[in-house]
Formats: structure tokens, sequence, C-alpha cells
């Protein structure tokens, strides 16, 4: 009695932790497991999204990369191209106006609080309700800003006006994350290290390059990584703002992707993932290279 | 009195600038959306509305049949509730199996689970589709509320504050005859009420402002969430700025609501984030 008692106790042991644990890993295989396996399969077949996908080999990944005729090919250029743009456009902002207004903010100015909410706020909204808002402050004829400079710049529909609105909405809409995380990170710093650098005659400026960003390094590292990532991802601001324009020199990849995959007209779902894949092994090679990068710096 | 020093002013005269331009585009949508549209097409440059009128809003939440953005609002509640409450109870359940339990493989799995957030979702975005398909959840919230659950960056998370929990307050508890599920009501759960908080700000927000996948997975106008109908109403309504804008506001007016009662926690997540990371 007594050992079958310990020997279901000991069954029952092993089989609660599963009980925890399968409501997430269902999940998790079943949306994020299977698709991503399947979808590197797939970029090998010439799949429709319902029939049954024919293996092809590297085809699509030949048509997209060699096949110079091919509109697949100009789309990987076209859209990559602009992809890395906005990448190499909008990170510089999205790291630099956080840490100033993290810095500043970190000097404990009056209202210090009021401000830190007016600058988190954007990142709250959905990015088709900003980009509609951004249109309006855009538009050339009764927009704010061609009103407030005395201009008719057609902002969203010529370059490089078109991309300085594409990353304007950007920085307004996304800093308020790595704003925070330098707050967080700035409030850390101990204050006799700057004091230490006044004895010594430093200056403001010594003090932010030799002080302040060496103690965040951590925090940088990781927005610079994230928000990469999160930028290789642009999609909602040049679908709604700028609509791939001005001759599809704001057209992303994801654009691409989207349009082969779910547009109208027959669905080319085994290039699109070829395209996906190419996209997703691009954005692992630079967090990589960022990893490597920013640790030798130590 | 406080002495208030160089820094401090540059720095307060910097961010109001910073502040003005953050607010502008906010304060004249709201604006915009009370004036009416022949105003702002002939009246010239002004900020303030000559005459204040609700024509825009009642547009949009009485008259108009084809685009309806009450359906829509509804529409994205629901899936965002339905989504956070989901993702707070496999969030936990599991967070409690990592930090509390033991099992074989448990440090493997989770090492494994954590990888995988390095991989790039953008692979995932067409098969999910598919699958999404099979079961046929297309055109219905639970493309919406089921898939994004599968994150993991939630479950470390909370982990990580549950391991900062004594292991004391269980093993007292086991003695005097609690099992797992007893402790992890009991004990754990009133524990980790904090991140939680955060964890369910951050999927309903995540879940309320989503917008690729939607576009994606909806096609129904009236099932689908308010950001993929404000998409759909841009491009029905171009040239009707203040209808636009009316439709804009309304639908970050949820968000805007529990950013005001819960800010205090929004600020803590960002920085709890990258405290684990960094």
């Amino acid at each position: 009695m007594g050992t079958t008692m310990t020997l279901d106790k000991k069954k029952s042991k092993k089989i609660t932790p599963w009980l925890f644990l399968a409501p997430h890993l269902i999940i998790f295989a079943i949306f994020f497991f299977i698709p991503v396996i399947f979808g590197i399969y797939i970029s090998f077949t010439n799949w429709d999204l319902f029939n049954t996908p024919t293996f092809i080999g590297l085809d699509n990944y030949k048509e997209l990369f060699f096949n110079s005729d091919s509109t697949f090919y100009e789309q990987l250029r076209i859209g990559l191209k602009n992809t890395f743009k906005f990448v190499i456009f909008s990170v510089p902002f999205c790291i630099a106006v956080p840490l100033l207004l993290a810095s500043a903010l970190n000097t404990k100015p009056k209202l210090a609080k009021i401000f830190q909410s007016i600058f988190y706020m954007p990142s709250l909204f959905a990015i088709s309700a900003v980009v509609i808002i951004w249109k309006l402050i855009f538009n050339v004829n009764y927009g704010p800003v061609n009103n407030i400079l005395n201009t008719d710049t057609p902002w969203t529909g010529t370059q490089p006006y078109a991309w300085i609105a594409l990353v304007v909405v950007t920085v307004w809409w996304t800093i308020g994350g790595n704003m925070i995380i330098y707050q967080s990170a700035l409030s850390g710093i101990s204050k006799d290290f700057y004091e230490a650098a006044d004895i010594d005659g430093a200056t403001a400026v010594q003090k932010f390059f030799k002080i302040t960003l060496p103690a965040i390094k951590g925090q940088i590292l990781y927005t610079v990584v994230m928000t990469t990532i999160a930028q290789f991802n642009i999609y909602g601001q040049p679908l709604m703002l700028t609509e791939g324009g001005p001759n599809n020199s704001t057209r992303v990849l994801l654009m691409y992707i989207q349009q082969n995959a779910f547009g109208s007209g027959q669905s080319i779902a085994g290039i699109a993932s070829a395209m996906a894949v190419v996209l997703g092994i691009c954005i692992m090679c630079v967090s990589a290279i960022q990893f490597k990068f920013l640790k030798v710096e130590d | 009195m406080k002495k208030i020093s160089l820094s401090q002013i540059i720095s307060f005269l910097f961010l109001i600038v910073m502040a003005l331009i953050w607010l502008v585009p906010l304060i004249y949508g709201v604006l915009t959306s009370f004036k009416s549209e022949m105003e702002l097409m002939t009246a010239g440059f002004k900020i303030l509305p000559i005459e204040w009128v609700l024509t825009n809003y009642q547009e949009l939440l009485v008259n108009n049949t084809s685009t309806p953005l009450v359906k829509w609002f509804f529409n994205s509640l629901f899936i965002s509730v339905s989504h956070t409450l989901l993702v707070l109870v496999v969030v936990s359940l599991s967070a409690f199996a990592y930090s509390r339990l033991e099992f074989k493989g448990k440090k493997k799995l989770f090492s494994f689970l954590l990888a995988t957030m390095m991989f790039p979702s953008v692979v995932n975005l067409i098969p999910l589709y598919k699958i999404v398909d099979i079961l046929g959840w297309v055109n219905t919230p639970l493309a919406m509320i089921i898939p994004g659950a599968a994150g993991v960056f939630n479950i470390f998370l909370v982990k990580q504050f549950m391991d900062n929990i004594p292991k004391d307050f269980d093993e007292a508890a086991q003695i005097d005859g609690a099992n797992d599920l007893t402790i992890f009501f009991k004990i754990i759960l009133p524990l980790i009420k904090p991140v939680l908080l955060v964890v369910a700000l951050f999927a309903f927000t995540s879940s309320w402002n989503d917008f690729l996948w939607p576009s994606i997975v909806f096609n129904d106008i009236e099932k689908m969430p308010i950001t993929s109908g404000l998409q759909l109403l841009q491009g029905m309504y171009q040239s009707q700025p203040t209808l636009l804008m009316a439709g804009a506001l309304i639908a970050i007016i949820p968000t805007f609501i529990l950013y005001l009662f819960a800010q205090k926690y929004f600020l803590q997540s960002m920085s709890l984030s990258a405290g684990v990371k960094g």
C-alpha cells in the first residue's frame, strides 16, 4: 500500500511540471516552431499557399540572386536596398535622440515627469493612427509643416523628403522605450565619478564620453540591436505614408513579401518565403555583427 | 530653496522645444478632427477650428455603414482583452514550472526557448497564415488571440521575477501538505502581481496596435480590428483628412487611457526589460 502511494506520488510529480508547461509548449510548437521550419522548407518550393508545395531546390534563390531579367530579382534588390537605407537612416536617430532626452531628464529639471510622459506616449499608438496624423502634418497645402516653414514641399512624394518624413515619423513614434532604458541606466551611475572628474577639470563633453557612455554601454548595445531588428521589419510607415513612392524609392522588402504571398492575383508564396528567409538572414547577420563589434570595444 | 544649476536650465529649454515637437502633431490632429472638411480646405492655415463641429465623429460613429468603426473598435477590444488573459495564464504557468519545479531537461528546454527569441519572426509569417487557415481561423478573432501567446520573452521576465521569491515560502507550504497547484495559486501568484501587470499592459497594447498580421488574416470588413480598419479608411477617404483624423484618434483612445492610469508600470516595464538584458 505504502509503496504504491509513493510510486503514484513520484509519477504525478513527473507529470505536473509538464501540465504547467503544456499550454505554452503547444502554442509555441504550432504557432512558432512548426511554421518556422515550414517557412524555411517552402522557400525551396514553388508553393502558392493552397496546393501541395513541390520541392524545386535552390531555384527560388537562383531566381532572386542571379536571374537579372526576373521581376523578383528586381524586387529583392529594390526592397533590400530600401530596407537597409531605412535602417541606416533611422537607427542613429532612434539611439541619439532618446539618449539626449534621457541625459536632459537625468539633470532632474522642472516638469521632468511630464516631459517623460510626452515622449513616451506615441509609442503606445498604432502605426496606422500615427501615419494618419503625420500625413496631415506633412500635407502640401494645409499641413502645419509647410505653413510654418512657408514652403510647398511635397514631403511624402519626392526625395529626399520622403525619407526625411519616414525617419521623422519613426523617431516620433518609437523613441519612448529607448529613452526609459537610458534613463534608468543613467540614474544608476554613481555621482562620485562626475565629482572626481569635476575636480580634474573635465568638460561636460569629456564627462559624457569618458564616464557616461562607458557606464551605460550594456544598455546601448541592447537598444542598438533591438532597434535595428525592429527597423528591419519596417512596413507600416512606407505602406501608408509614402505608399512605397516616389518611384518605388521607399518600397521595402516586407511590402514585396506581403504582396507576393497575399496580394491580389496568384500567390507566389515560395518566392516570398525565400525573400523572407533572405531578410531573416540579414537581420541575424547584422545583429551578430553588432554584438561582436560592440563587445570587442571594451 | 533648492539651487538650480546651469545644466538644469539648458536641459529644461531643450526639453521644452522637444516636447513641443512631440505634442504639436497630436494636438493639431485633435483640433483638425473638430474642423469641417470645408474649413480645412478653404480657410487657409489656422490652428484652432473657426467653428467646432462634431460631424466627423458623427459620420464615423453613427451614419457610416461602409466603414463600421464602432464594430472595429469592439473587435479590437475583444481581441486584446482575450489575448491578454490568455498570455497571463500561459506565461505564469510556464514561468512557475521553469522557476519552481524540477523536471528532466529543464535547463536545456529553457535555453532552447531563449535561443528561439533570436530568430527573425518574418520567416514564419507565410506558414503561420497557412496554419491559421487550416484551423479555420481566418477572419476570426482567434487568429490574433492565440498565435501571439507563443512568445518566450514574457516567460523569461516572469521567471526572473519569480526566482527572487525565497524558496522558503514553498517549502513551508509543502511541509503543511500543499501541492504544486496550491503553491502556485496561493503563494506565488499573489506575489508576482506586479510583473503580471507589466506583462498584461504590454500584451494589451501590442495586440491592440498590431498591424501587419491582422492585415493578412482579415479581409472581411466586419471582422477586422481597428488598425486594419484605419488602413481601409485611409484608402477610402484619402481626400477627407478631418474624418481620418477622428478615426485615428478614436483608435488611440484605449491605449492612451491605459497609459494615463498605469503610467508608472509602463515606464517600469521598459527599464525592467532592458535590465534583464543589459
